[in-house]
């Protein structure tokens, strides 16, 4: 009877021991399938300056204070290591739900590149509807589209504006205005503008800016063409004039001393101090250097076109937001996706990146000089992001470099942009 | 009869392997405490050394026959890696770079850290300060070391004040981006790091060499030189095989300098093996030629430190 008793007992504990076990699991899955899976998800984004708030936070917690219920945990990379970071965890499976990654193919974190190697998630219709003009095949990839456009970005230069005008100095409407205006800066002890020429990004971004008006404005196509053959750097007409521009620009003095070995910190310490009144750095930029010097003013300005050319700019979207293939919280990603691409989303996001801010008046705006170019749809997207690899744009920025300080020769220059095209 | 005579030690720690080898007379001891273990108990840590580097490297080489961007599928292509690398003027730009900061870096790290290990080897009062501040950059990371270097070579830096404080404005340049002279301001910040290495190896060295014998070389009438060549450095020779082959692996692989000073520019006057791994790799996600460039990096290494060796290596008749 004891015996009975004992064993009753026993089975009632184990029993009793499993059920608790058990109700304990499915609480702790439940909680997480309920809160985490359903309204909850990660998201990774570069950041570049801590001083700054990083446009996909804003988003972020926009989306969060109207959707209370909601949680975004928040993953900041490095800006230098975020490709390598983000492709690394594509990888091997732990990457964030939704993350930053870029139009096109020409970074290793490229929408297009991510997607056609399988990692990234199509997106919904709100996605497509908000793709710039012209920029369609830098987010979709066979009829599906894989990132949200984001941040509007005008490629030319920003110009201290607070400073131009205490040097009496007026930004030049065509090329052979501004030679001038770099010898007359540089005879004041100044610089027309700053350069970080050790860097290839600035260096290839100066590049690209000054091409607007030399190769695109004529042949909006041209990556087209390139890519199919037709033409290559080396045989093109507008490349050469854009580099030999640049090697003009050096001569003339446009560009502060010791330029070859300028880094990016450059760009700030000489923006803000006046040494310097312009910089070849994207749009946004302009809202950063705000945040960094308030008493001051700050204009984006387009690189003035070649004798007989007509004015004409870069711009397009400079960010996307893909959702990962393997996110195992992807309808949380995707209700957040669609909130980015509303005029809500868009607007919080051109606010904090200091975007062109599409269909307003830009006449009150830092955005007022390139006002008509952007008006008469007068630009072509970015671009190194048609270009097939990184290793071009690369290319042409080292290549830059080497121009600044004798090495290279502009055929050199072009020949190793089309051997980087391959 | 069994020459073998062991020391009270021996005889505690290693263990008996014959009964017929005991010294006579004395009572046999308990096993050796050597004895209280097995090989396989290394094991794990065999398997982890193993599966952690030796796989892992294999698998990463593997990637050097393949076209693997860093994401999705790759195909398998051969040498085509390597046929490229040594098809491309800058990759070559790259090598003679690499051999030349190697090259040139352990011979000055070694001439140098050896003059100083000599200097501050006997006599000098205040050698213990001096060799604390001469080993002092050795201590510090390379990459802190060379952003205050960076700052040094800048085009607003102190070195290009000084020479316009002396009215030699011609002079003034941005060192780092000079064409000419960046290579040399990297071969700068290398020895001047890694000397401190060389003479704490040559100081271990010379600690061991009895100063009778040079007393009794300069008795029987040998100079400084002819002691310095006769008599201290055979007697070195093992702290010379440390110094110059750990020297030249450094030298061969050296990558933080390069990328905080000059990140391989100006237009990759400064580039190395090391410096284009990382960048294809992982900046232009080119994995597979990275990682042909970095085996033949490794391959590289191993033959300079094979070479290394039997050019130090003890003679047998001195041993």
């Amino acid at each position: 009877m004891s015996q009975h008793h004992r064993s009753r007992v026993v089975r009632t504990g184990l029993v009793a021991a499993a059920a608790a076990g058990a109700l304990i699991l499915a609480g702790c899955s439940g909680a997480g399938d309920d809160n985490a899976a359903s309204t909850g998800f990660t998201l990774s984004y570069a950041v570049t300056n801590s001083a700054v708030v990083a446009p996909y936070k804003a988003l972020a917690e926009a989306y969060m204070k109207e959707n209370p219920d909601v949680k975004i945990t928040l993953n900041e990379v490095p800006n230098d290591s975020y490709g390598q970071t983000l492709t690394t965890q594509l990888n091997a499976g732990n990457a964030s739900d939704a993350f930053q990654t870029a139009p096109g193919v020409g970074q290793t974190y490229s929408t297009v590149t991510l997607a056609k190697a399988g990692l990234l998630e199509p997106l919904a219709d709100s996605a497509t509807k908000v793709i710039p003009s012209g920029s369609e095949s830098q987010f979709e990839v066979e009829g599906d589209t894989f990132g949200v456009a984001l941040g509007l970005t005008f490629v030319g230069s920003v110009l201290n504006a607070t400073t131009a005008k205490s040097a009496g100095f007026t930004y030049p409407t065509d090329w052979d205005g501004l030679i001038s205006s770099c010898k007359d800066v540089a005879a004041k002890g100044k610089s027309l503008f700053v350069l970080a020429g050790s860097m290839p990004p600035n260096t290839g971004l100066m590049a690209m800016s000054i091409s607007a008006t030399r190769v695109y404005a004529d042949d909006p196509t041209w990556n087209e063409e390139r890519a199919a053959d037709k033409t290559t750097f080396a045989s093109s007409q507008g490349w050469k004039d854009t580099l030999e521009d640049i090697v003009d620009m050096n001569k003339a003095g446009c560009f502060q001393k010791g330029v070859q070995g300028a880094g990016f910190d450059s760009i700030t310490s000489n923006m803000l101090q006046g040494s310097s009144l312009a910089a070849f750095v994207p749009s946004g930029s302009a809202s950063d250097l705000k945040q960094n010097a308030k008493d001051q003013e700050f204009q984006i300005q387009a690189i003035p076109p070649a004798a007989g050319g007509e004015a004409f700019g870069i711009a397009g979207a400079d960010y996307a937001l893909s959702i990962s293939k393997k996110s195992k919280n992807k309808a949380a990603a995707q209700k957040f996706a669609d909130w980015v691409a509303t005029a809500d989303g868009q607007k919080v996001f051109a606010d904090a990146a200091g975007s062109l801010p599409v269909g307003q008046d830009l006449s009150d705006t830092p955005f007022a000089p390139v006002a008509d170019i952007v008006d008469k749809g007068d630009f072509v997207p970015l671009p190194n992001a048609s270009w097939p690899n990184a290793a071009v744009y690369d290319a042409l920025g080292s290549g830059v470099q080497g121009l600044l300080t004798g090495q290279k020769t502009v055929d050199q220059v072009l020949a190793d942009m089309d051997k980087a095209w391959g | 009869m069994s020459a073998t005579m062991y020391s009270e030690t021996e005889v505690v720690i290693v263990p008996k392997r014959r009964r017929r080898e005991q010294r006579q007379g004395t009572r046999p001891r308990r096993a050796g405490v050597l004895s209280f273990g097995h090989w396989w108990w290394a094991l794990p840590g065999i398997v982890l050394v193993i599966g952690i580097h030796y796989v892992a490297t294999a698998v990463g080489g593997a990637y050097a026959f393949t076209d693997w961007t860093g994401i999705g599928a790759f195909h398998w292509i051969g040498l085509d890696n390597f046929v490229a690398i040594f098809q491309d003027p800058t990759k070559i730009g790259a090598l003679g770079n690499t051999l030349f900061l190697a090259i040139a870096s352990v011979l000055l790290t070694n001439v140098i850290g050896l003059g100083l290990a000599l200097g501050l080897n006997r006599l000098i009062k205040t050698r213990y300060a001096l060799r604390v501040l001469f080993f002092m950059p050795v201590v510090l990371s390379p990459l802190a070391v060379s952003y205050i270097w960076k700052f040094i070579f800048d085009f607003n830096g102190p070195i290009n004040a000084i020479l316009n404080s002396l009215g030699l404005q011609s002079w003034v340049r941005p060192w780092l981006a000079d064409p000419s002279f960046a290579i040399w301001a990297v071969l700068v910040v290398i020895v001047w790091q890694q000397t401190g290495f060389a003479m704490v190896i040559y100081m271990a060295g010379l600690a061991a060499v009895p100063p009778e014998i040079e007393e009794a070389a300069a008795i029987d009438g040998a100079g400084l030189w002819q002691r310095f060549w006769h008599v201290v450095l055979p007697a070195i020779r093992p702290a010379v095989a440390i110094a110059t082959t750990l020297g030249i692996v450094n030298g061969l692989r050296i990558f933080d300098q390069i990328m905080a000073l000059t990140n391989g520019g100006p237009a990759g006057a400064t580039e190395t093996l090391a410096t284009q791994v990382y960048k294809q790799a992982f900046s232009l996600g080119n994995f597979g030629y990275g990682a042909a460039l970095a085996l033949l990096l490794a391959l590289i290494i191993l033959i300079f430190a094979v070479i290394q060796q039997r050019l130090t290596a003890s003679r047998p008749e001195e041993a």
